[in-house]
């Protein structure tokens, strides 16, 4: 399932109320989230699920797609790592074949709704007249529930990792693009940007260099958080046979294909299910991090 | 208070009118042919051309858009071609089991979120407050089809104490509809109630730094008396939002939840639905869903506004 | 001897006296009453059995309704709602006494007036109307009376007219105007009557206990025979989920279930409170050629991959381990059985896999297979014959789509796909006559260009429907399934074992086309 709404709940922690001298803003960060314990292990965690994508040519020896009939069902061991599935394929060679799928698809999204959030969200809250035709649009798809709109989507475009990647685009762009508008309205009240405005300063030069960099850090903690649920939510799909086509080694193909071995064979859903969970555990340590550090409100507050 | 609702109620009739045209231009966009699919495995060419005739497949996409439309004004959302059953009577007939299951996942989520995050914010900084987060996060990091294909293997197949699947209707059968629903429940429970249970303890933290309460602390009032009658109240209206995201949470998550316990709810009706490209089916079936959820959504901000005076809606 | 094909009323007078009435040791439920829950793999959509072609509707429906004529256990055409059917010396009229009193689950008398009405609602949406497309008219002289009039003779008329694909099953006169697919509340004048139907979870139906058995008969035989409902109620509950199955049986939450998961199989025979009942030849699993786009055009290609397949390693993983090697499209066991081509089946040589393929001109083009990720055994298939293919120097690619876009994409022409992967379970099962459909024109599945079918294979097709002999129409068949492995326009893998299990308390359950609930009883 999807937690789509809920990464527009600010759901805000309590400060350190650790005394700031005055220093760098990005140097003030930066060390504020060198002491955040929890944002370092979810950044170890996201580490290794990164090393193992990156490294996959390199630490698996056999091909994700090899079929060894004779070797099928091989528990986890010696000879296979994580064991085979019903294939004889290594689970080892697919699991971090399937990390570097993750990734690359969880990066893609978070991409096209860094554009395309921001674009419309800043679109909508800057022009006012933009607002109503694009919100009400916005409004539309977030009121499909998401998983649904992802799977009829992604069966419109085809099962391929481009297409679903389009596919979590469209359903998560409409919430970034709320998040963005919601910061862009109380941006554009302020009184430097009305100031600007009153110099004369053009629309675009006003977003740029006014608006939009003060507008950063919700969206990156948005953002860190958008990275898990676009894995969680195309392990899903593929979960639910409408992802990536099989047999691309995602972590939801696997356990798609494992399902019906649950019993006999509980490996082959077990082992890509953790390290599904470990990521996205990962990636929600390192947004809550980043949400504790950089949220501006908890800033203001200061 | 009415002229409020009265302009929620009507904002909400372009969102669904976008719904309808999406929901067709999309069913239609995707390949493949309900009849094969209403046929089903080894069918001859010949069976699928009748299926497909008999349910008016054969007819140009404009005519069937139009049809579409004259009847939805009607009052009519049509026949679904998989079930043969009228659309509304078959939303109808899966609604009380999904609202049924989201109603017990809910309490399930509200106990677990809000005990959890009480305790943690008057725990603050205490390893009980760190088991109860690092808790929150865990749940909050599950799938809830691992979730619940952890759960079946351990509780329906190893140990045996639940069964792996299936509906029993508590009207029919209270203990049945207990057993059939609890690992489906706990599966959709547990990611939202460590969502809730983060937020409860950051607004209660929020709450308890305030001023009156650190007043009615230092009058010396029982702490526990304080937290329930000040802290909680204030802390409700946030809350209440994140119930309302909650809600619209499980009738998604309900699309994997019943899929996997093959419970005949909404979330399957439609995923089928989809699936075969059961177009009345996939049409109408969303209108009422997203026409519901968007209704979730006006009665959370009406509750909002009750709850918290200082909001005023102006419709922005 | 052959019986597949029956051509005359003496023929089948005969069959029905052999079993005809005998006082002696008719079936008697040792034990009435309980409650069987029984684990359906697939959903059910609708109960409208005349206007549905699916298994899962079919698995249900058969306990509900009943027909003119059926098959027995051994896929010979009998009789079932009538006592006596006579064929006319021209061969254009069969005149069918009914069976009488039979009254429907609303408990109205079944006459004449009402088969007339089944036999006018399926003209209109039956599934199967082709069928019909010989018969002139029909009508009811009196009301034990029905008379079917042909245009021309057709001889295998009465084996279509039993067919089980989508039998023309009797349903009360009221009923006839029912649109397809919308008869939701079935009403026949079988076994067992509906009790509720939700669609996504469960059927249950009830003993009826206004029901006639056939006394023609002493036991159950196919879908008819001398019937008893000897279990209070049977549900059908949906459990899609294979480990669900197991687990539910294991448990006794399920009294019995289709298709238990090979992989768990050796479990569950250590299991005292389990019997497993293994269904031999459930379907082919089948590969059908795109005869209209290159590479798959050329008959050298074909016969390059024909020769390249190891058909044990293919089936192995479609079925994971249970399975029949088959050559064709019939099993051993059936009356229109033949090994014609055999030399085509299971070659494994890829070293004359390669020859061909030099010879052929081959020259690296992408070959699409076609599969499905709905049917684990089609998508399976296609990943071990790609990698087979891949061995031989053949550029072949998998195609994953879900089914109802395989099954559109399959019946276009030209390029876009060279192999398509499905399966053939109910019209084997029903004979040589039902399953060639497939492989003539129009619509034949090697997709021959402009719908232009090989004029041999089109020939013989032909034979196999007019000629007047059973002999005749057997070698016929012969023949056609000859050269539709000789030229590699199907590539038949092998056969399936569907496996059954029941608790062990439950007897007289014999895996069957459907799971058949009459003559089943339970103990304790």
């Amino acid at each position: 399932m999807a937690p789509d709404t809920a990464i527009a709940v600010a759901d805000h922690v309590d400060a350190e109320d650790i005394p700031e001298k005055r220093q760098h803003p990005a140097r003030v960060t930066l060390r504020r989230l060198l002491h955040h314990r929890l944002f370092l292990l979810g950044g170890g965690l996201c580490l290794i699920v990164v090393l193992l994508a990156v490294l996959a040519p390199v630490i698996t020896t056999v091909s994700p797609y090899k079929l060894s009939m004779r070797n099928k069902f091989t528990p986890p061991g010696t000879d296979f790592v994580f064991g085979t599935d019903n294939f004889g394929r290594s689970l080892w060679s697919r699991v971090v074949w399937g990390a570097q799928l993750s990734m690359f698809i969880g990066g893609a999204v978070v991409l096209i709704n860094a554009v395309f959030g921001t674009a419309i969200g800043a679109a909508a809250g800057y022009f006012r007249r933009l607002d109503n035709l694009l919100m009400r649009f916005n409004d539309a798809l977030m009121a499909f529930p998401a998983v649904l709109l992802a799977i009829a989507v992604t069966a419109v475009l085809g099962p391929s990792v481009n297409d679903v990647i389009i596919a979590l685009g469209i359903v998560y762009t409409p919430r970034t693009a709320r998040i963005v508008r919601a910061s862009v309205l109380v941006l554009r009240e302020m009184e430097y940007v009305q100031a600007a405005v009153a110099a004369g300063a053009g629309h675009w030069r006003i977003l740029r260099r006014h608006i939009l960099p003060n507008a950063m850090a919700p969206l990156i903690v948005q953002l860190s958080f958008l990275f898990a649920y676009a894995v969680l939510t195309e392990a899903t799909l593929s979960f639910l046979g409408v992802g990536a086509v099989p047999p691309t080694p995602t972590w939801g193909n696997i356990m798609a294909e494992g399902r019906q071995y649950m019993i006999d064979a509980p490996w082959i859903i077990t082992i890509p299910g953790a390290a599904l969970m470990v990521t996205v555990l990962g990636l929600n340590l390192l947004g809550d991090g980043l949400r504790d550090v950089l949220d501006p409100r908890l800033r203001v507050q200061q | 208070m009415g002229a409020i609702l009265l302009r929620r109620l009507a904002s909400a009739v372009p969102i669904l009118a976008i719904v309808s045209i999406l929901t067709f231009g999309m069913i239609h966009l995707i390949p493949g042919d309900p009849a094969a699919a209403i046929a089903g495995l080894s069918a001859t060419p010949e069976q699928i051309a009748n299926i497909r005739r008999d349910l008016g497949l054969d007819q140009p996409l404009m005519s069937q858009l139009i049809h579409w439309y004259g009847n939805l004004f009607q009052g009519d959302l049509g026949r679904s071609l998989l079930l043969g059953q009228p659309v509304v009577e078959a939303t109808m007939q899966r609604l009380p089991v999904t609202v049924a299951l989201s109603a017990y996942a809910l309490v399930i989520t509200l106990v677990i979120g809000l005990v959890t995050g009480i305790v943690a914010a008057l725990r603050q900084n205490t390893w009980i407050d760190q088991v109860a987060m690092i808790l929150a996060m865990i749940g909050i990091s599950l799938p809830n089809f691992y979730l619940g294909l952890l759960m079946i293997i351990l509780f329906a197949v190893q140990l045996r104490w639940l069964p792996t699947g299936g509906y029993v209707a508590f009207t029919d059968d209270p203990l049945g509809w207990l057993a059939t629903s609890t690992m489906p429940a706990i599966s959709l429970a547990l990611l939202l109630a460590g969502l809730l249970a983060r937020i409860t303890r950051s607004t209660m933290l929020e709450v308890l730094r305030q001023d009156y309460i650190r007043t009615a602390r230092a009058k010396g009032l029982p702490s526990r008396k304080v937290v329930v009658k000040h802290a909680l109240a204030n802390a409700m209206i946030p809350i209440t939002t994140v119930i309302g995201i909650i809600v619209s949470l499980l009738i998604s998550g309900s699309v994997v939840t019943e899929t996997l316990f093959s419970i005949p709810g909404i979330g399957q009706l439609l995923t089928q639905a989809v699936l075969n490209r059961d177009y009345p089916m996939v049409q109408g079936g969303l209108l009422i869903t997203t026409a519901l959820l968007v209704l979730v959504n006006i009665a959370v901000d009406v509750c909002y506004a009750l709850l918290d005076p200082r909001v005023r809606y102006d419709g922005a | 001897m052959r019986r597949g094909f029956l051509t005359s009323a003496g023929v089948l007078a005969g069959l029905i006296l052999a079993v005809g009435p005998a006082n002696a040791e008719r079936f008697k439920c040792p034990h009435t009453g309980g409650n069987l829950v029984f684990g359906q793999e697939a959903n059910i959509n609708t109960l409208d059995q005349m206007t549905s072609a699916t298994i899962s509707t079919r698995n249900i429906a058969m306990n509900i309704y009943e027909s003119l004529m059926t098959r027995d256990e051994n896929n010979h055409p009998i009789l079932e709602l009538a006592d006596s059917m006579t064929e006319s010396p021209d061969h254009l009229t069969y005149t069918f006494k009914l069976r009488k009193p039979i009254h429907f689950h609303n408990g109205k008398l079944m006459t004449s007036a009402d088969v007339v009405a089944s036999f006018d609602r399926y003209a209109k949406v039956g599934n199967q109307r082709s069928i019909l497309n010989n018969v002139k008219d029909w009508d009811a002289p009196d009301a034990d009376t029905f008379v079917i009039h042909m245009k021309s003779p057709q001889p295998t008329f009465i084996e279509a007219l039993s067919s089980f694909s989508v039998p023309i099953v009797i349903i009360p006169s009221e009923l006839k105007d029912t649109p397809a697919q919308q008869l939701t509340n079935p009403i026949g004048t079988g076994p067992f009557q509906l009790v509720e139907s939700v669609p996504g979870s469960h059927v249950k139906l009830k003993r009826y206990e206004g029901y006639s058995p056939n006394t023609s008969f002493n036991e159950r035989t196919g879908f008819g025979g001398y019937k008893q409902a000897c279990l209070d109620t049977v549900t059908f509950r949906i459990v899609t989920e294979p480990g669900a199955r197991v687990a539910g049986l294991r448990t006794g939450e399920l009294q019995g279930v289709e298709d238990l998961p090979a992989k768990s199989l050796p479990d569950l025979k250590g299991d005292k409170n389990i019997k497993i009942l293994p269904l031999k030849n459930w379907w082919i699993q089948i590969a059908s050629p795109n005869t209209s786009t290159a590479p798959t055009d050329n008959l050298m290609f074909r016969k390059a991959v024909q020769a390249a397949l190891d058909m044990d390693e293919i089936m192995d993983a479609a079925s994971d381990g249970n399975y029949t090697l088959n050559v064709g499209f019939q099993y051993p066991n059936q009356p229109d059985y033949t090994d014609a081509g055999k030399e085509t089946y299971n070659i494994k040589d890829p070293a004359l896999a390669k020859k061909y393929l030099a010879q052929s001109g081959y020259a690296g083009e992408p070959v699409v297979l076609l599969t499905n990720k709905d049917y684990p055994p089609m998508y399976n298939s296609a990943l071990v014959m790609q990698q087979q293919l891949q061995a031989v120097g053949i550029n072949a690619q998998m195609k994953v789509v879900d089914w109802p876009t395989s099954v559109q994409l399959s019946q276009k022409e030209g390029p876009g796909w060279n192999f398509f992967f499905t399966g053939w379970g109910t019209q084997p099962a029903l004979g040589a006559l039902a399953t060639m459909q497939f492989l003539a024109s129009p619509n034949a599945t090697y997709r021959p260009k402009d719908d232009k079918g090989d004029p041999d294979l089109e020939a013989a097709w032909k034979d196999m429907n007019t000629l007047p002999t059973a002999e005749g129409r057997h070698e016929a068949f012969a023949r056609m399934q000859k050269i539709v492995l000789e030229r590699v326009y199907a590539l038949p893998f092998g056969s399936f074992t569907k496996v059954q299990g029941v608790r062990a308390n439950v007897d007289g359950f014999v895996p069957y086309r459907i799971p058949r609930m009459s003559n089943v009883w339970m103990t304790n």
